[in-house]
């Protein structure tokens, strides 16, 4: 694999189930550079999952390439790309299955054949980044739903992945479940990791993550910095979606003057405070 | 609120623990619901939110429980009959579909309480075509979409002809358009009848613009009530980093709230009137511009 | 594993549609009770082609019969590689390693890998030509209680939901670099825990779901339940049901007397 080559080079991919009348991905082109933090949006069934499936080799195109640091998933089994690229499911329960929070996170190192004491150390670690440390000897079902997402998070972070994809992280979560998670993935992006985020929830988008792709009946409508994309509201409805609630009263306000393209609340109230002017 | 015989649902003193659990689920919490009323239930999670849904359908759990319910003049306690006049709607789209096809779920819940099957099979057209599934009788219920089923389900709750309906955040495990197409076949509902409805759900625009009062539960009580409009102008529950999500409208009208710029009155948690209060803001700082130069 | 919620597949046929299930059942029993009574390969063979007969009357596809003649391939080898071993009546025909192997012994064996095709086949055709929904219906009107009847219903409802589930954990654990394909079949089926165990799991979260929402739409308040499908034993029912208890007296009969056997000393 070589240094300089991008986290994921994905041409003209094209994929069809095996018993599938349709082709589901007809033609996607999509490079996403090492450090990247990058949502991908869609309404369901539109491809993102399909399309986030072949990040780890689960599934393997019909036709195109798709490159993971330079390396053809075609030639690559699943379990070997899962070194490189962590795949967190949206259902922790989907995952869990060991008894103790421990043994639960060492199961992902463990089948990438590391030695005892290696396993020992990336669990410790991880279980300290999702804070889960002092949860550490507990039962694994014993956690909320918020914790064993977390748990589900750790366990793929032992492998240490230089690529993490993420898939609908706050679904079932509050709202202090919801940032806790986006924090945590901030904070890997700025230590240097890749994450590709599937999720609905605009507002977190508009709010975190700085670039979107947007997916809509097998191919990429948009992709570019989130400002530009989500605040384009003619485009996300030809992919169902509308921009988040202050985006949309911001553009009510245009004609007064106000910026089209606010993304959060602070970014709205600054720009009314301002026009509003001394009183 | 209206006098006595306009009440729904009365809580008293409601207190509730799962076996073996640490603190009380349920803290002492007191509620009253009107006929025709709807309330939205917004709070974290571990709030009790779900426990006080499945006691307001008589379904309390085995645990500790004293105070009192009552549901359309039904006393609930451990043990109870089963409460006809409420219907509940879950959060997962999955576990709540019996049938092996829509028409046969739909019979479910009327064939359980022993209903004329003639009345039944003439029910389930009706009923299809209020949630917008009209013609899909004969679907195998594992063909639809999670939207489609949470849709099934208001149906299922509907043919039973309650007084009240529950949903606990019904639309939480759905994409965008399948909560936009909920929320759509639940205003309708609104409209056109006067059901009374109860709706614990975190998507905060959506419940500013359908309720006529929302309550916060934290901890197993009820720490704010109100209507929308003033509800989310609660500075402790709301607008800053820890809090519970707010409609962003009334986020954004409550720092100029702060700031001096917007009088109380104004405030709301409505897009399209935060929207012209916006406005009238703005065109009034043009004028008032325009007027000093 | 079906798609769907079984192998039920409708057909504007007369047998998917106006033949009650009730009947359908004791087809099925009258088939199993002739291949039991029986142990002559001809008989045998001539049963399994009347079955493959029906299948074709309604309307069922040849290539959805086959799977279940295939498989009862590798029973009829069976049969005759080990029965001849304990049946040695007849005429003698070589020997092997000490053993004698006789002509009987060959058509036994023959016989009992038919009588697995016929019973396999015969289960098969039923269940593509009985929807389960009727069928639990039936099953109520022959005095099933109506909570196992339900019971059934919920059973079938969730086959392709934990079909999903399956796959779904399955890629999850995949994604974890859990590798089912290295190693030897125990240390694969040590690995299967991984999958086996959420999926357990799973299925006992989606059981107690499905429970509480069947309380909250009134499972179990009033005595029993009503049906919107409504079933009824017309005269075609009776005489088919008529026709399928004299041939399996018939059958039983027959044995009696020895005839349609090729040793009487096994069944």
């Amino acid at each position: 694999m070589s240094e300089s080559a991008a986290a994921l080079d994905i041409t003209d991919l094209v994929f069809r189930y095996a018993s599938g009348v349709a082709d589901v991905l007809r033609g996607v082109n999509l490079r996403i550079d090492h450090g990247e933090f990058v949502a991908l949006i869609g309404q369901n069934g539109a491809g993102k999952t399909t399309l986030a499936k072949h990040f780890n080799g689960l599934l393997k195109p019909s036709s195109g390439s798709v490159r993971v640091m330079g390396r053809d998933t075609r030639a690559a089994p699943v379990a070997d790309l899962a070194r490189a690229v962590g795949y967190v499911y949206q259902n922790p329960d989907h995952q869990i299955f060991a008894q103790r929070v421990r043994a639960e996170a060492a199961f992902g190192p463990r089948n990438l054949g590391l030695s005892p004491s290696e396993v020992e150390q990336r669990v410790e670690r991880a279980l300290a980044l999702v804070g889960l440390r002092e949860h550490a000897d507990d039962f694994a079902f014993s956690l909320g739903r918020g914790q064993r997402q977390k748990l589900a998070v750790a366990s793929v972070l032992a492998m240490e992945p230089r690529i993490l994809v993420v898939d609908e992280p706050t679904t079932g979560l509050d709202q202090a479940g919801a940032r806790g998670i986006l924090d945590l993935l901030s904070t890997w992006n700025v230590e240097g990791r890749t994450i590709v985020v599937i999720t609905h929830d605009m507002t977190l988008v508009a709010e975190r993550i700085p670039r979107t792709v947007v997916v809509n009946d097998g191919l990429i409508l948009a992709d570019g910095p989130t400002r530009h994309v989500l605040t384009d509201a003619s485009l996300l409805r030809k992919a169902y979606l509308r921009p988040p609630q202050v985006t949309r009263v911001a553009q009510r306000l245009g004609d007064l003057g106000v910026a089209p393209d606010v993304l959060t609340v602070a970014e709205l109230y600054r720009q009314i405070a301002a026009r509003m002017g001394p009183s | 609120m209206e006098p006595a015989d306009d009440v729904a649902i009365r809580v008293r003193d409601l207190r509730f623990r799962y076996p073996g659990a640490t603190r009380d689920a349920l803290a002492g919490l007191s509620l009253d619901v009107c006929r025709g009323e709807f309330l939205g239930i917004t709070g974290p999670s571990g709030a009790g939110k779900s426990t006080l849904c499945l006691c307001l359908k008589g379904l309390v759990p085995a645990g500790e429980f004293s105070g009192s319910v009552s549901v359309a003049g039904q006393t609930v306690a451990p043990g109870s009959a089963y409460v006809e006049s409420s219907a509940l709607v879950f959060q997962n789209p999955e576990t709540q579909i019996i049938g092996l096809t829509v028409a046969e779920d739909l019979a479910f819940g009327p064939e359980n309480l022993r209903r004329d099957p003639a009345w039944i099979r003439a029910a389930i057209p009706v009923y299809l075509d209020q949630v917008r599934l009209a013609g899909y009788q004969d679907v195998d219920t594992y063909r639809l979409s999670g939207g489609q089923k949470q849709r099934l389900a208001i149906a299922d709750a509907l043919i039973l002809e309650p007084e009240i309906l529950i949903l606990d955040e019904p639309t939480s495990e759905l994409d965008p358009i399948g909560k936009d197409q909920f929320f759509e076949v639940l205003e309708r509902l609104r409209r056109e009848r006067s059901i009374t409805v109860i709706m614990v759900e975190h998507a905060a625009e959506q419940l500013a613009a359908m309720a006529d009062r929302v309550i916060v539960m934290q901890h197993g009580l009820v720490v704010d009530q109100g209507p929308p409009d003033q509800l989310y102008r609660n500075p402790v529950l709301f607008h800053h980093p820890q809090a519970e999500r707010a409609p962003q409208i009334s986020e954004v009208l409550f720092e100029l709230l702060q700031a001096g710029l917007l009088p109380a009155s104004q405030f709301t948690a409505q897009e399209e009137a935060g929207i012209q209060r916006l406005r009238a803001l703005l065109e009034n700082s043009v004028q008032s511009v325009a007027q000093r130069v | 594993m079906p798609v769907g919620y079984s192998i039920y597949v409708d057909r504007p046929s007369y047998i998917h549609h106006r033949l009650d299930p009730r009947t359908k059942l004791a087809a099925l029993g009258a088939a199993f009770v002739l291949a039991l009574a029986f142990n002559h390969p001809a008989v045998l063979g001539g049963l399994v082609v009347l079955v493959l007969v029906a299948g074709r009357v309604a309307q069922v596809g040849w290539r959805s019969m086959a799977p279940f003649l295939a498989g009862s391939v590798w029973f009829i080898i069976l049969g005759v590689l080990i029965w001849p071993l304990y049946v040695r009546s007849g005429a003698p025909l070589y020997a092997i390693a000490g053993q004698t192997i006789t002509v009987d012994g060959l058509l036994f064996g023959l016989a009992m890998g038919l009588r697995v095709a016929l019973m396999v086949t015969a289960a098969g055709v039923w269940m593509m030509t009985t929807s389960p929904q009727k069928l639990t219906v039936g099953l109520l009107h022959l005095g099933l209680p109506y909570k196992a009847g339900v019971a059934m219903t919920a059973a079938i409802r969730f086959v392709p939901l934990l079909n999903a589930e399956r796959a779904t954990i399955a890629e999850a654990q995949q994604a974890r670099a859990l590798d089912l394909r290295k190693g030897s079949p125990l240390s694969r089926a040590v690995k299967s825990v991984a999958i086996i165990g959420p999926l357990f799991i799973r299925a006992i979260d989606v059981a107690q779901g499905l429970a509480v929402a069947m309380d909250a739409r009134g499972f179990g308040v009033r005595d029993g339940r009503t049906s919107i499908v409504e079933l009824r034993l017309t005269g075609v029912d009776r005489m088919v049901m008529l026709a399928l208890l004299a041939a399996s007296l018939l059958g039983i009969a027959l044995r009696l007397l020895g005839i349609g056997l090729i040793s009487r000393d096994y069944l």
